[in-house]
């Protein structure tokens, strides 16, 4: 044991190394990363009307009872504030006029109901800012009515708590980041398994294992240690790091576990596509093919690796998320142990 | 005249012989066997899809714990979200505790994170309760009609109320769902509401505008697929989001993904144990035998496209949008294979280009209904299209040209260096690129041609640049962007000289040094005026769009009250710079790689001290 494989598995490091394919990959992830939560404090800043600090101001008009109700309600929304018109017409002038940034214009209905016109400037990063105030306010006024209405209900609605503030990129660094950045290096490991042993039978090096004193065996051994050792690695230290940048990671003992068995199955699955289809066109859409099943398949579980790696990295995951880790690890070491019987089968002199 | 077409059938003989001979072999590498395994996958991976589409994967099961009483009134609230978790309150381990009277909440971020998702919990729990009501008018007593309406000087209201909106693509046909809650005002074309039948607000949509959260902003009806107007409950109303662009970026990207890994193979295969050697004896030129072997992937690609436009509903235009995206994918992923030197850099430099294809194409998109800057990418066509919208040629042409241009060029680099001394010996990639440069270059003339030809990728990154910077402050990034533009340009502009000085193919003299920087900057300030295409898809009005170009003089002409000689100097004032520059660069070239670094960093700064010069004084 030992000496051949860890030999193979330095060879195969130094030559991602040499190739500074190594620091692509990292730039890569550190990319798709970026570019991930670009998305989100743009759009979410977008959306969330607390991040933005900007005053808007909402011209009201229409009956005049409702009026008075739609401004004590649009009275209560911070950042918002309302100014009475008299009439439709000069409330559009003053949108027009840039004076107000939007217009609400009440009537009673037949039924009873308040129907508000709402005409919100057209203007993009603006108009987001305009429309989720006016929602807030508007949910305020329905809550008021309803409550006014209670006696025609069967049932009454929940209290609703006052509102807090939080971060809205809370919610999503733990559930889309944090497992983006631990499963990418994972489906790379296997990309780069597919790639080494696809090589090997196309230049046709698999031939000089006749004349050397390693092993088939050794040598995909050496393969799956290189590459999927290399996944736990760099997913650790991307918690490190969200952890430097003030995100708190909870239970990294646990998400090591959970990546290198998840990179065990992963590396595996890649070994065993390179063998059966050893044309790299061909293996790498089969893996491709292959690590979605995976992906989308557990994703199904009740307990999703996405899941369980965001409840982990929170701190909120209970007994059940560990038993996940320890069945996820233990399907790994079974992959391993199958491909390896698959490889002591195989010829490697009969691929290609 | 017909010694030329008879050598351009010639060509496109040898160019089908070859696309021809690809196809087959590549079908001889797949058995039937390995098909058929790859075709389940493909179909249950596409189950798996559907079904977690159709089921709601919820990346934020059980996020966060609360402790509560089963005969707590909040208790279904709870249960029911699939964000919080119920527990016993007698539980230590939890982020929120509700009792009778009140609610203690950890204080950490994680605790403030639960109680805004139990508020939220709440909320969506009271909507579907009131949807259940036999009393409609008095469950949603509030009905609101949102239109957008754009404030131009002068322009009569309305001008966008036009019912586009809703009839789309995907599975916006449903119309009118909420219409019949009535509207006050009259304009009743892009009043559709979500897709339910039922006689008022849709709490459906309501429900899902709650639950929605950060992972997938809030997407509200069906009409607000494309933005359009909305009416309906309050809770039904969000602001404009083009969910589709997300969805059909995807759509329409992902298959290319595998073509490119197909095709960089296949490029791969043919340098690995000079495989290709027999090839280039042949009496075929490279470009014939790279047009040939692209061509059974170009095809593919189109087919593909025409599927799924077809599938979504989209029309020509959708396509013609398209299939330069899967070209400049097939471009960038055959240099990448030209340059790499295992399977395994390969793999590095595909995933490379389609993850920054995609941040290319997909970014922009997002913004369809916000600013012209969303026409950088295609996918904004393909959106608008569906959107059953017509589309300027220019602005067709401004989303298309740079891609298609880019894709050219990349094209011309790699044929290039498909030869001996290239394909079969392994060197680094930043040396083969200079070496692909170096190619291009014969004499001293070369320099402003390829300085010219940069431009697509220079509009390409500092469109990229705006995108990406687009949402933040306007203070803060129009120095940033000044300084993006200044790196970009100055790099176009130097590198090439750079890989003809290291090749020796000119003197590294003081005389040939000028020459080459002032070819180069006259090259790039030609070329450049070629971008003055921006103007027509109107990105002038917006400040950074400005930001980015005036340095470059266009559109300074429409500037009213400023003398004939000044504009004549502000025209003429790029060229002196671009000269400068590029003079400082190649003076760096010519004595070596860490010289060049140290001109260009002084290159970059005269630029940037230049541009902020330019914006300030127009400003």
């Amino acid at each position: 044991m030992g000496s051949p494989r860890l030999a193979i598995a330095r060879r195969e490091l130094g030559s991602l190394r040499k190739e500074k394919t190594i620091v692509l990959a990292l730039a890569i992830q550190l990319f798709v990363a970026a570019f991930s939560s670009f998305l989100v404090v743009g759009l979410v800043s977008l959306y969330d009307p607390g991040a933005a600090s900007y005053q808007v101001d909402v011209a009201v008009t229409g009956d005049e009872e409702a009026v008075e109700d739609l401004l004590r309600a649009v009275g209560t929304e911070d950042g918002l504030s309302g100014r009475p018109y008299s009439s439709t017409s000069a409330a559009m002038t003053a949108f027009q006029e840039r004076q107000v940034d939007a217009v609400l214009e009440a009537s009673t209905g037949e039924d009873g109901r308040i129907r508000v016109a709402a005409v919100a400037p057209d203007t993009g990063v603006e108009t987001t800012a305009v429309v989720t105030r006016l929602r807030d306010a508007l949910r305020e006024l329905e809550r008021n009515e309803r409550a006014e209405r209670s006696a025609f209900l069967s049932t009454t609605p929940l209290t609703l708590p006052p509102a807090a503030e939080s971060s809205p990129y809370f919610g999503f660094t733990y559930t889309v980041l944090v497992p983006l950045l631990l499963f990418l290096p994972v489906f790379i490991s296997g990309s780069l398994v597919v790639d080494s042993l696809t090589e090997e039978v196309a230049r046709g090096t698999l031939e000089l294992l006749r004349v050397a004193p390693v092993s088939f065996a050794a040598v995909v051994d050496g393969k799956l240690l290189a590459a999927g050792g290399l996944a736990p690695v760099q997913a650790i230290a991307w918690m490190l790091l969200l952890q430097l940048n003030g995100t708190a990671i909870e239970s990294v003992p646990w998400l090591f576990g959970m990546v290198a068995g998840l990179s065990a199955v992963v590396v595996t699955l890649g070994a065993a596509v390179a063998i059966t289809s050893p044309d790299r066109r061909v293996a790498q859409l089969l893996y491709s093919i292959g690590v979605l099943l995976v992906f989308a398949g557990t994703s199904l579980l009740p307990l999703s690796p996405a899941n369980t790696a965001a409840r982990l990295a929170l701190g909120t995951a209970g007994v059940g998320a560990k038993v996940a880790v320890a069945g996820l690890v233990f399907v790994g070491v079974v992959a391993l142990v199958g491909l390896r019987f698959v490889v002591d089968r195989v010829d490697p002199n009969e691929l290609g | 005249m017909t010694d030329l077409r008879t050598r351009l059938v010639a060509h496109a003989r040898t160019v089908l012989r070859i696309a021809r001979w690809e196809v087959s072999r590549s079908a001889g590498t797949l058995d039937r066997r390995t098909a058929v395994i790859g075709l389940v996958a493909v179909l249950v991976a596409g189950g798996i899809a559907a079904g977690a589409a159709g089921g709601g994967v919820a990346l934020d099961r059980d996020l966060y714990r609360v402790g509560i009483a089963g005969d707590s009134p909040y208790y279904d609230a709870v249960d029911q979200s699939s964000t919080l978790d119920p527990r016993p309150v007698s539980d230590p381990n939890v982020e929120l505790v509700v009792s009778e009277t009140h609610i203690s909440v950890a204080d950490t971020q994680t605790g403030r994170a639960a109680y805004s998702a139990f508020r939220d919990a709440v909320q969506s729990y009271n909507e579907r309760q009131m949807a259940r009501e036999e009393n409609q008018s008095a469950a949603f007593p509030v009905v609101v009609d949102l239109q957008y309406r754009e404030r131009a000087a002068l322009v009569p209201t309305g001008s966008r109320v036009d019912g586009d909106s809703g009839g789309g693509g995907g599975g916006a046909g449903t119309g009118g769902g909420g219409a019949d809650a009535g509207t006050g005002s009259g304009t009743t074309g892009g009043d559709t509401a979500g897709g339910s039948a039922a006689d008022g607000p849709d709490a459906s949509d309501a429900a899902a505008a709650d639950d929605g959260g950060v992972d997938a902003p809030s997407l509200g009806g069906m009409a607000s697929l494309f933005g359009g107007d909305t009416s309906g409950s309050p809770a039904s109303i969000s602001p404009p989001f083009p969910f589709a662009s997300l969805v059909l970026a995807f759509a329409f990207l992902v298959p290319m993904n595998f073509v490119i890994q197909a095709y960089g193979s296949s490029v791969l295969n043919e340098r690995i144990n000079r495989r290709g050697e027999l090839l280039l004896v042949a009496p075929i030129s490279p470009g014939d035998i790279v047009a040939g072997k692209t061509l059974p992937y170009l095809l593919g690609t189109v087919a593909i496209t025409v599927a799924i436009a077809a599938a979504v509903g989209g029309g020509v235009v959708s396509v013609a949008a398209v299939v330069p995206i899967g070209l400049l994918f097939l471009a960038s992923t055959f240099v990448g294979a030209m340059f790499a030197r295992s399977f395994k850099e390969l793999t590095f430099v595909t995933v490379t280009v389609s993850v920054f294809l995609t941040t290319y194409t997909f970014v922009p998109a997002i913004f369809t209904n916000v600013t012209p800057i969303a026409l950088i990418s295609p996918l904004t066509l393909v959106v608008r299209d569906l959107a059953g919208e017509s589309i300027p040629l220019g602005e067709f042409l401004f989303s298309v040209g740079p891609i298609l241009l880019a894709a050219g060029v990349l094209f011309l680099l790699g044929v290039g260096v498909y030869r001996e001394e290239d394909m079969f010996t392994q060197r680094p990639v930043p040396l083969k690129f200079l070496d692909a440069l170096d190619s291009r270059i014969s004499r001293a003339r070369s320099v402003a041609t390829l300085s010219a030809l940069s431009i697509p990728f220079v509009f390409i990154a500092e469109l990229l640049a705006i995108a990406v910077l687009f949402v933040l402050p306007v203070d803060l990034t129009v120095p940033m962007i000044l300084l993006a533009v200044a790196v970009i340009e100055e790099l176009a502009k130097s590198l090439h000289v750079l890989a003809a000085f290291e090749k020796a193919r000119f003197s590294r003299t003081l005389r040939s040094s000028l020459v080459l920087g002032g070819l180069s900057g006259l090259g790039f300030f030609v070329g450049e005026k070629f971008t003055a295409i921006a103007q027509l898809a109107g990105l002038q009005s917006l400040t950074l769009g400005q930001t980015a170009f005036a340095p470059s003089g266009v559109g300074i002409a429409d500037g009213t009250g400023v003398s004939a000689l000044v504009v004549l100097g502000l025209f003429l004032a790029p060229l002196a710079l671009h000269a400068v520059t590029a003079s400082v660069t190649a003076l760096g070239a010519s004595r070596g790689r860490s010289a060049y670094g140290v001109a260009l960093v002084g290159a970059i700064a005269i630029h940037l001290v230049y541009n902020l010069q330019v914006v300030n004084a127009l400003g």
